[in-house]
């Protein structure tokens, strides 16, 4: 029952904002920045609103020789103190929605340099992840031929889908990695099979939940190469804080390297048949989901 | 509307009688105690039973809590002695602490807050702050508690499967939810039941404070926790038919395999974490081949919409009534007039109105079109407009006043303080774009906390400490009411203002074991020190009940009007039985006239007669 009370008080000594994990997204510092005007807003007001409230509660403590001052109100008063917020509020409820739509409509989201898919699984708690493989063009997605080893439903029919490999990363200590790009516009489809998830990705100001039966875009390009932490933010069920993912962010090169790597060693396991509680590098193509479909 | 009025009275001279007859006639031991249609005898149920689920809901906090300071430990002098199935080696298991999670939201919400803040105060305060004899319907209103203890019985049964109770969350989103075992069914029967005692309550108190006003009792000369718990009314009964509907629906879902909220080609986990399929649920136990799910074409989002759509007006069903109670706690121990007294009720209406416009900013980071995240977003921002208005107010009110410092008032004042806190963290969440990071994080947790814990259970015992004497006849211990007040004030402060930095950290909320991750390791000492908060924060309110119970065998008698007072309850006697008043009730003007200049006392009783000489007071400037 080891307790470190210095770094308990952390919270008290330091910074809130110092708290937030590296940024590594290129939106992620407006957002930031976004935060950072709310909170120094509110230590404003805190000090202003809690400044009065002490200064009364001292200056009007009860005295029984004075009497309080008799006092309805007024209006003009109440018109100001209406209308200053609403215009404070009105507009920074509008300043807000450029980045809104920035980092969320679908409509803005900036031409992919790298597109995969992501899926959370229930069945042990961890990520799916679909890459296009060599060609770089994904499979058509058929949901009726979705199965545990073909969990994306790749569509037996469709030649690009032949390329697609799968990796099945298992959460807690030891996920798979997977490698995107440095400094280059990642899409990712986001949905799941079985229950929501939500995919977080704290240094890169990420969050959208998983929602089964339909695909969401999500986007972000990371600045700065290293590993980060993908997290599951969605109650998904009892091993939920298990869903731990690692994202490698690699320069072009590296990146091409493991691409071109994972492409060859998931091979072999193409050619295997593929049990039902694969939690390691695991591909799925249209042979496998034949197979394995009924 | 005049001979409404005249029916009105009519029904209530009726009733008044029917009560003596009753009062001749001893009333046997149940029927006054237990099955009473009493409002007071029913608001002292709801306290107990209330105050009981407190204190359950409080050990789940703080078992969750052991969890995220000492991961896998097991917990001091319970760990050892729970079932096998709760814990292993004296430690809360996944399972265990998801179903901890999920019961904790629960009954605090709904069995804690709810039932004090409407249940109690409602049935207490409506019919003796309008001068009436009781409710309007009062068979109605007694089967509204009755079904709280069977409903709370349900939800806590739930823990006995093997299988464990609901593990959803409180807000038990599908797919996950229909999906879950037979705990999410004792969950969704608990809550239905407890819905329908809150619709009935609140039909209760809207046709009371419509009907049943004393003579020359105005709207506008109402206090405001009348007003507060009026405005809930209207919320509970239009907000909690669609929670029904949603139940229903969940219901069917998880037995009838409609697909409301189920989309197709599910693959669901079951708890033994094999892929089943709805079919498999179908056929009961039976394990088929990976086939796709049965039931589909719904939508998951569906129920978060349902949901939210009663679930965001209830954050304000919470709130209003402790707001009322604030405020009139406040402008009697201020003896000064309540500051922008009209104001302050169309702020409560507008809060209620915007209150169901703004559930979309639950769902943000949901995938709900970004385009409502927008209309979602201002609407939820320019509720912070009425808010801002009522702190404005508040600290005007107290502003020259001659401020007493009782307990009541000291957890008013406690109430605006964590309420100013709560509502500027809300407006991080309620711009959609900074609450991408912060969504499903700490931060959330922080808020909810003070607003609900900070907010409405300051507001309740700030109430609590106000009525008591009216309630039981006896003062509470003040000095334990201070102890009690600045324990639980310092140690909430300590327990939640840190969550607002875990939740900067990314901490996530509903993880079992944080540490798995690198980038939360760092938080550990926090969590602990959090913990260690947590602990001291639920053992200081075993002073509340200390005082209730001391106080209620030694506590001093109480006086009719110990507070001096203005509203209509201190005209009653100081322990009023049943029918409350012994004299006719007339009210003359508003529940705040104090320290009126050129009246020796600072207080004028609402039921006081006017001087001959003097101009009349109107109210509600």
């Amino acid at each position: 029952m080891n307790f470190d009370l210095s770094k308990g008080l952390e919270w008290a000594y330091k910074d809130m904002l110092t708290f937030f994990p590296e940024n590594v997204s290129t939106f992620g510092a407006q957002l930031d920045s976004m935060f950072a005007l709310i909170y120094w807003f509110s230590v404003g007001t805190f000090f202003l609103t809690y400044g009065l409230l002490v200064i009364f509660m001292i200056k009007y403590r009860y005295n029984e020789n004075r009497k309080a001052y008799y006092f309805h109100g007024n209006n003009l008063i109440e018109f100001t103190w209406t209308l200053l917020p609403t215009i404070f509020f009105v507009g920074l409820g509008l300043w807000s929605d450029g980045a809104w739509t920035k980092t969320k409509y679908a409509s803005r989201v900036p031409k992919p340099d790298v597109e995969i898919d992501v899926m959370g699984y229930q069945s042990g708690f961890g990520w799916e992840f679909r890459y296009a493989g060599p060609d770089g063009v994904f499979g058509n997605k058929d949901r009726e031929q979705i199965t545990i080893s073909n969990p994306f439903g790749i569509d037996s029919n469709d030649i690009h889908g032949k390329d697609d490999f799968v990796i099945i990363s298992p959460g807690g200590a030891r996920p798979i990695p997977i490698h995107l790009p440095v400094n280059k516009n990642i899409l990712v489809n986001l949905s799941s099979n079985d229950v929501l998830h939500s995919f977080f990705l704290p240094n890169f100001r990420v969050k959208q939940d998983a929602l089964p039966g339909q695909w969401i875009k999500v986007w972000f390009n990371g600045s700065k190469i290293g590993t980060y932490e993908l997290a599951c933010a969605e109650l998904c069920g009892t091993g939920h804080y298990n869903m731990r993912g690692q994202v490698f962010i690699d320069s072009q090169a590296d990146y091409d390297k493991w691409l071109d790597e994972q492409y060859k060693i998931t091979k072999p396991v193409l050619e295997a048949p593929v049990s039902s509680d694969t939690t390691i590098v695991a591909s799925v193509d249209t042979k496998d989901s034949k197979t394995t479909k009924n | 509307m005049q001979t409404a009025v005249a029916n009105a009275n009519d029904i209530h001279s009726h009733d008044t009688h029917h009560g003596a007859d009753h009062a001749h006639h001893e009333l046997s031991f149940i029927r006054k105690y237990i099955f009473s249609t009493d409002h007071k005898v029913i608001a002292k149920q709801f306290m107990v039973v209330s105050l009981f689920f407190l204190f359950v809901g409080g050990l789940f906090a703080l078992m969750i809590r052991w969890q995220l300071a000492y991961p896998g430990s097991a917990i001091p002098l319970i760990g050892n002695i729970l079932p096998t199935n709760w814990v292993s080696d004296g430690a809360v298991t996944a399972n265990f602490y998801t179903q901890l999670l999920t019961l904790h939201g629960t009954v605090m919400i709904f069995y804690v807050i709810i039932p004090l803040a409407v249940g109690m105060f409602g049935n207490f305060c409506i019919p003796l702050m309008i001068g009436t004899d009781d409710m309007a319907l009062p068979r109605l209103n007694m089967f509204s508690f009755w079904l709280v203890p069977p409903a709370g019985l349900i939800l806590l049964s739930g823990f006995f499967y093997d299988s464990g109770t609901a593990a959803a969350g409180w807000t038990g989103y599908p797919p996950l939810g229909p999906t879950s075992g037979p705990g999410q069914t004792t969950w969704l029967v608990s809550l239905f039941m407890i819905g329908f005692s809150s619709i009935m309550g609140g039909t209760n108190y809207m046709a009371t404070v419509l009907n049943k006003r004393a003579k020359g009792m105005q709207l506008f000369q109402m206090p405001l926790t009348v007003w507060g718990l009026f405005i809930t009314a209207i919320l509970i009964v239009l907000g909690t038919p669609v929670l029904a509907a949603a139940i229903s629906m969940q219901l069917c879902d998880q037995y009838l395999h409609t697909g409301f909220f189920m989309p197709d080609n599910l693959l669901v986990t079951a708890p033994d974490n094999t892929y089943v399929t709805n079919a498999f649920i179908a056929q009961g136990n039976q394990l088929l081949e990976h086939k796709q799910l049965l039931g589909g074409g719904g939508q998951p989002i569906l129920w978060q919409h349902l949901f939210w759509f009663y679930s965001h007006p209830a954050v304000y069903i919470m709130i209003l009534p402790g707001m009322g109670i604030v405020s009139d706690v406040l402008s009697t121990f201020a003896r000064k007039p309540l500051f922008g007294y009209k104001a302050m009720i169309f702020a409560i209406m507008a809060i209620a109105f915007l209150g169901f416009l703004v559930w979309g900013h639950h769902m943000f980071q949901s995938g709900m079109n970004p385009l409502l995240g927008t209309t979602f977003m201002l609407s939820t921002i320019v509720i912070a407009v009425p808010s801002a208005i009522k702190i404005f107010n508040w600290l005007g009110t107290i502003w020259k006043g001659n401020i007493r410092f009782t307990a009541a008032n000291m957890n008013a004042l406690a109430f605006i303080a964590t309420f100013i806190i709560g509502g500027l963290s809300g407006v991080f969440m309620a711009s959609a774009p900074v609450d991408i990071y912060i969504h499903d994080t700490y931060f959330i947790v922080a808020h909810i906390h003070y607003v609900l814990f900070g907010g409405a259970l300051f507001a309740i015992f700030s109430g609590i400490y106000y009525w008591f004497p009216k309630m039981y006849g006896k003062m509470l211990s003040e000095n334990l009411g201070r102890k009690h007040f600045y324990w639980s004030f310092i140690f909430f402060n300590l327990t939640f203002y840190p969550m607002h930095i875990l939740g900067v950290g990314g901490h996530m909320r509903r993880i079992y074991n944080p540490y798995i991750y690198e980038f939360l390791q760092p938080l550990q000492p926090m969590n602990q020190f959090v913990t260690f908060a947590a602990i001291v924060l639920g053992f200081s309110q075993l002073i509340l009940i200390v005082n209730i119970f001391w106080s209620l065998k030694y506590g001093k008698a109480a006086p009719r009007n110990p507070w001096q007072a203005n509203t209509l309850e201190w005209s009653a006697p100081a322990h009023p039985g049943h029918g409350n008043f012994d004299t006719d009730i007339v009210v003359y003007r508003g529940p705040y006239e104090f320290s009126v200049p050129g009246r020796d006392s600072d207080f004028y009783p609402q039921t006081e007669p006017p001087s001959e000489n003097e101009v009349p007071i109107h109210s509600g400037h």
